[in-house]
């Protein structure tokens, strides 16, 4: 849990990938909506330029992904949770949980 | 006032109001009693889904104020109680309260609603008169003659899963045989005059033997009942819970598994039932219609009217508007506070009967108390607060429109209940005959409101906006659905309002100006046919799926009797009646008065006038602030030593058993074990509860810990409270980190617990983890100025002087004009009649007069620096001198003035004149009024169109209808037309509307896109044409004068804004901190407004929001010091690059280049989101908490392994 998305940079969420993770959803407040004024816009450029490099490292894009929601939207997050767990699952696991003895860790989420 | 009056005020009444005025005042230095009569506070608010006009979730802005007003040391709760007599005199009342029995002990609850789940009761039973105990009823139940046999078309069959194993006791066996005949499995050998016994092989465990045997004898004994220690009743309700998954696909179908009739002869008493071959059979007179064995009844094969011959009386929802059902023991909604349910003395079986008890046995902390009873308390207090809100218009009423009879014919308040995700319908727009998803939905307006017939002269305010909000939100969550708002005026009055109903415009949603009289039901499908004549005067008939009623707000009557126990006027409507420069002043001295029974109002409003009530309040009481507060005495914190190992402290809650029936509580305390640094594990069953609380700081002693971790809820209800305890032990509170493992474990995964439990482990994991690397941090102290500095001295920047200077505060006033009073001088007569000018020059007088007032005309701000509590402001006088002034807030008081557009002649023609020059003209100028044959104004002259105003400025209706009356008051004869677009006579300027109508006062709607008003000016002749509607016929004007209402335009703040970095809206008004719950602060810290500079608003409006601002400010000035967050930005000065990146990145402006040329970034000023430190391209700021060592080794502990290994593995 973070103060905002807007706290998060790119090395962390490279980290989530080194320490296991197969998939990072980055969940934040609506945008126009963000408790700290921007900080979610912020945080979505920040996402867009992990999915670059993810892209460029041959990782995958496709495994970092920002949501948006309200507090009050409890089954809209399950809702993106089991989706983003789906596309992760097609995916498959992330190459360097491959390199890695193959023994493989389950979908990371990181909230916010 | 007394002399010697009391440092503590009661406020009546806990919605978002109350809750309001509580949190200014108890953080102002007074004493507060919050009385509530609903079990919880939260009022309307709570059951809002969202607010307009921004759309905000209502429950995820109102629940952090539940939560602070619930914990707050110096305001004390009086939920379900009620005020019965008060006496005494302002500064001196001795207010009596009832506080009604709950039969839940509030301060052993810790609201984890077991008892709520285990209560089979869902229906309001038909309890025997006179009760039992008087007369041996029980006996007679064997006489029934009235007998009905419940069967379906599935046989039953009979299931064995997770049985229960029935023996008979050989002593106590009476040898009747009764248990041999019930038996429908021949698994009970009985021969006359021998002791039965029971075949266990045959036995399928459903209890028939058990429920026979007379009650006398209780010779069939019952073994091998999973939770069973705990009561009968609980264990049935566990059992029917496993059978429920088991035999989902059996729905209808009778498993005979026996619980209903245990449950019914066990522990409810009637014994109504018994099962039969084909089913279930059951003694209609006997049966008290409680509903208890269809709760249990794992597959609904049982339902209530074949139970009973009597009319099912199923227990509602309040909360949910009735919408669904409730048990008798009910905590009021998810997020109440208290969260402790209140037992229904009506409906609970145990009060009445004294059968049943199964909540008190479940219970874990003994907070269940049947014996409770009912107290009478009386409290001393200074001042009084009423706001006990409104209720919604009964629409069955209206009968026309056919609500209560016809399903789908729903209130507006219902529907907000549908949309809630927390509601009935999980929030899908569903409809209640069929559950189907209308595509066509219709919102009729004024159902309740501006109708003479049912005396509801007055408009709601609030009903256009949340049928838009409600129309929109319908839409976000079904993109089918067609809404269709029918209206009279759209009176969207309020600060964006306009802006938000075009958006609804944009986004399907159509308006329809109709009134309809009359809705009719299709029987077969439902339906609902209204018919309206439309724009072009065609009769139409359209049919939806789905028609809501908006419906007006209005006095309950037992706000009335309160009214009348706390002896203040009411108008004839039930509204408190105020003057229109005090307007929070109830006639009862002493008695304050805020929100909708004020007068209908919305949220924003009503935040604004109950800080404004509590400043009204406590004035009066400043020399005695701070004298009836309860201070916290902390032990010295411990400093760590260098070196000193990690201690870390683990507790796993059970949450009763929210936690621990899911997710394996002992593996997880087992695995917290193993983790690096943890020296202490405890799994208590509450931890939350006082008595657990008590014993962590022993244990904090006992085992030195040096960090604490709970695994339990939310952080957001209840980290406060872990922190406040570990400060309580003398560690820094920032040595703590908690994780959810109810809500995002044994909530949200209940049918895979082992996969719960890895998820507990792990989030525990992090937990510790992160601990290991918390730092202790300090919160900041800084001095408070105790000044005040007020900018714009019209009548909000006077009102607000003169407050806060009976708050004993010093005040600086600085007006850029020669003269106090603002656009008011221009200005005749108030809303409610009264003459502006002596008001102005008693405000003035007393203004000048005051010692703590410090006025500065031809004067204004060049200079401003400084932060909350400390401010430096450079003011330059007329002499061209400057001068700097210390103060610990800032107030905006910077007014607005009246639009003067060149339109239809304005400023070139004589004949043409605005509202104001009008009114001067009015009370100047009588005689020549009077000669005023015709008059016809103009509405939204230059207002809500793209070219001027591109707002509505709230006033111009009331005005129009104010001078309009005053001229037909000097000239009855004299013709008035008004050309409008909508009339906004919003609240009780209703009644002066339809005064002005009765008066013989033309009101003409015109189409601003398609037909405009045409003026053709010349200096000697006026002629004005315009379409209208009603006849659709054009109509032409030559009248003496045209009157122009044009709106107010703030008064240039543009270089103020930018110095005290100020955001303003794209229409020069300043933006408030928050739309719905900050309307007076502003987004910087220790900065307020009030007045038109914040929107467009009459004076009572404009006062009230002084009141306001001024309360705001007192939580801060009150202060001798200001304690801050530590969390907060710091730089390390060394490695700063000067790239500037944070000083673009903060949203709030706070990061600065000082005099060492680095980056520095003021604790006093910094909100806490680590933007900044996201940002920093050299990585040299950090945030407590937050920093990259607390979420890296968050990250790494999520791997078990890779955390294994950096901590050396184990």
């Amino acid at each position: 849990m973070l103060p905002c998305t807007g706290r998060i940079d790119e090395s962390l969420l490279l980290k989530a990938f080194e320490n296991g993770a197969d998939g990072v959803m980055v969940v934040g407040c609506l945008e126009g909506d963000c408790h700290y004024v921007n900080g979610n816009i912020r945080a979505r450029a920040r996402v867009e330029r992990v999915y670059q490099i993810l892209e460029q490292i041959e990782i995958g894009p496709d495994r970092v992904r920002m949501y948006n929601l309200s507090a009050g939207e409890g089954a809209k997050f399950a809702a993106f949770a089991n989706e983003f767990v789906e596309i992760i699952s097609t995916i498959g696991q992330s190459p360097i949980n491959k390199a890695r003895s193959g023994n493989s860790q389950p979908v990371q989420e990181v909230e916010s | 006032m007394i002399d010697n009056p009391l440092g503590a005020i009661m406020i009546v009444g806990g919605g978002i109001s109350g809750m309001q005025s509580a949190l200014d005042l108890a953080n102002s230095g007074f004493k507060v009693y919050l009385v509530e009569s609903a079990p919880a506070i939260g009022g309307k608010m709570a059951q809002l889904d969202k607010t307009f006009p921004t759309n905000d979730c209502s429950m995820c802005i109102v629940s952090p104020k539940l939560v602070e007003v619930g914990r707050h040391r110096n305001i004390e709760l009086l939920t379900h109680s009620d005020v019965e007599a008060v006496a005494g005199e302002a500064g001196r009342f001795t207010v009596t309260i009832a506080n009604h029995a709950r039969y839940v002990d509030v301060l052993k609850c810790t609201g984890c609603g077991l008892c709520e789940m285990v209560c089979p009761v869902s229906f309001q039973s038909y309890f025997p008169e006179p009760p039992p105990e008087v007369e041996e009823e029980q006996q007679s139940k064997k006489k029934s003659k009235r007998k009905a046999d419940i069967t379906s078309s599935l046989t039953p069959r009979p299931t064995s899963e997770q049985k229960w194993s029935f023996r008979v006791d050989e002593d106590l066996c009476s040898k009747c045989g009764l248990c041999h005949r019930a038996c429908l499995h021949e698994a009970v050998q009985w021969q006359r005059k021998e002791v039965a016994s029971i075949i266990q092989d045959k036995c399928t465990g459903c209890g028939a033997c058990y429920v026979a045997c007379p009650e006398k004898f209780q010779a069939v004994i019952v073994e091998d009942v999973p939770d069973g220690d705990k009561s009968l009743g609980v264990a049935l309700h566990s059992r029917s819970e496993v059978l429920k998954k088991i035999h989902a696909e059996d729905r209808g179908r009778c498993i005979r598994c026996g619980l209903c009739t245990i449950m019914c002869d066990k522990v409810m008493g009637p014994s109504a039932l018994k099962l039969t071959d084909q089913g279930v059979e059951v003694k209609l007179d006997a049966c008290q219609v409680c509903g208890s064995c269809i709760s249990v009844c794992p597959t609904d094969f049982l339902a209530i009217d074949k139970l009973t011959d009597k009319e099912p009386q199923p227990l509602l929802n309040e909360f949910n508007e009735g919408l669904d059902q409730r048990k008798p023991v009910n905590i009021f909604y998810p997020q109440a506070v208290p969260r402790v349910p209140v037992i229904s003395e009506e409906s609970c079986v145990k009060l009445n009967t004294d059968f049943c008890g199964t909540c008190q046995t479940i219970c874990g902390v003994g907070a269940i108390d049947y014996k409770q009873l009912g107290s009478s308390r009386e409290i001393e207090v200074g001042s009084i607060i009423f706001s006990p809100g409104i209720e919604v218009f009964d629409a069955k009423l209206r009968g026309e429109y056919g609500y209560g009879e016809y399903p789908n014919v729903v209130t507006s308040i219902e529907f907000e209940r549908l949309l809630s995700a927390s509601g009935p319908t999980s929030g899908t727009v569903s409809r209640p005959s069929d559950g189907s998803h209308p595509r066509k939905v219709a919102w009729v307006q004024c159902v309740g409101s501006r109708d003479v017939s049912c005396n509801r002269d007055y408009c709601s305010s609030v009903c256009c906006m949340y049928a838009t909000k409600e129309a929109f939100i319908a839409r976000e969550h079904d993109a089918n659905i067609e809404p269709t708002i029918f209206y009279i005026d759209m009176r969207s009055f309020g600060k964006n309002f306009d802006n938000y109903v075009e958006r609804a415009k944009e986004n399907g949603i159509r308006y329809q100006r109709a009134m309809i009289s009359r809705v009719f039901e299709d029987p077969i499908s439902n339906d609902l046919e209204v018919r309206y004549i439309d724009q072009n005067g065609v009769r139409q008939v359209e049919t939806f799926e789905m028609i809501v009623l908006s419906v007006g707000i209005q006095v309950s009557d037992k706000t009335r009797g309160l009214a009348e126990q706390l002896d203040i006027e009411l108008d004839r409507f039930g509204f408190a009646v105020t003057d229109g420069f005090t307007p929070l002043a109830t006639s009862r001295p002493g008695v304050y008065v805020s929100g909708a029974f004020n007068g209908p109002k919305d949220i924003p409003e009503t935040v604004s006038e109950a800080s404004g009530a509590a400043q009204a309040a406590s004035a009066s009481l400043a020399k005695v602030r701070g004298t009836m507060l309860s201070e916290e005495t902390l032990p010295q914190e411990k400093i760590e030593e260098p070196g000193e190992e990690l201690r870390i402290g683990v507790f796993v809650c059970h949450c009763g058993s929210n936690i621990a029936s899911v997710v394996d509580v002992e593996d997880v305390e087992a695995y917290a074990q193993t983790l690096p640094g943890v020296v202490y594990t405890d799994k208590p069953l509450y931890t939350c509860s006082q008595d657990s609380q008590e014993q962590m700081k022993d244990i904090i002693e006992e085992h030195q810990l040096n960090r604490v971790v709970v695994a339990a809820c939310s952080p957001t209800t209840h980290e406060p409270l872990f922190m406040s305890t570990l400060r309580q032990a003398g560690l820094n509170k920032y040595y703590f980190d908690m994780a959810n493992i109810r809500d995002h474990c044994s909530w949200v995964h209940p049918t895979e617990p082992e996969k719960a439990t890895e998820k507990s482990r792990r989030l525990m994991r992090m937990a510790v983890a992160n601990a290991a690397q918390a730092k202790p941090l300090t919160e900041l102290e800084f001095d408070v100025e105790s000044s005040l500095l007020v900018i714009g001295g019209g009548v909000a920047g006077m009102s607000a002087a003169l407050e806060a200077a009976d708050q004993g505060f010093g005040v600086y006033l600085v007006e850029q004009q020669p003269r106090l009073g603002g656009q008011v001088r221009n200005l005749k007569r108030s809303w409610d009649g009264q003459d502006f000018a002596p008001f102005l020059e008693s405000l003035e007088m007393k203004v000048l007069g005051n010692e703590n007032i410090k006025v500065f005309t031809n004067a204004a701000v060049i200079d401003q620096g400084g932060f909350v509590g400390s401010f430096e402001t450079e003011i330059i006088t007329p002499t061209g001198g400057s001068r700097i002034i210390k103060h610990g807030a800032i107030l905006l008081a910077t007014g607005a003035t009246e639009s003067r557009p060149d339109i239809y002649g304005l400023n070139e023609l004589d004949r043409v004149i605005t509202q104001t020059d009008f009114e001067q003209l009015l009370i100047d100028e009588p005689t020549q009024a009077q000669e005023l044959r015709s008059v016809v104004m103009i509405q939204c002259a230059g207002s809500r169109c793209e070219e001027h105003l591109d707002y509505c400025s709230r006033v111009c209706c009331n005005h129009a209808v104010k001078n309009g009356l005053k001229l037909k008051q000097l000239n009855p004869e004299a013709r008035v037309d008004v050309l409008y677009r909508d009339m906004r006579c919003y609240g009780l300027g209703e009644l002066d509307y339809r005064q002005a109508r009765l008066a013989g006062i033309n009101f003409i709607q015109y189409d601003p896109a398609n037909a405009p008003p045409a003026v053709e000016a010349a200096q000697d002749e006026l002629s004005i044409s315009v379409v209208d509607p009603s006849i659709n016929h054009q109509i032409e004007f030559t009248p003496d004068i045209l009157v122009l209402s044009t709106g107010m335009t703030p008064v240039d703040t543009e270089e103020l804004a930018s110095m005290l970095r100020i955001p303003r809206n794209e229409h020069g008004f300043f933006i408030e901190a928050h739309a719905k719950l900050r309307p007076v602060d502003l987004p910087s810290e220790g900065l307020f407004m009030a007045g038109t500079a914040h929107g467009p608003k009459n004076v009572s409006e404009t006062i009230a929001q002084a009141q306001a601002a001024v309360a705001r400010a007192t939580t801060i000035l009150s202060k001798k010091k200001l304690k801050l967050s530590g969390v907060y930005s710091t730089v390390e000065p060394d490695n700063c690059a000067v790239c500037l990146t944070c000083v673009r990145a903060c949203p709030y402006g706070v990061p600065e280049i000082n005099e060492e040329h680095t980056a520095y970034i003021n604790p006093a000023l910094c909100q806490g989101c680590g933007i900044c430190v996201a940002e920093c391209p050299a990585k040299v700021i950090s945030m407590g908490r937050f920093e990259d060592k607390n979420l890296a080794a968050k990250l790494q502990s999520y791997n078990e392994k890779a955390y294994a290994n950096v901590n050396g593995g184990d």
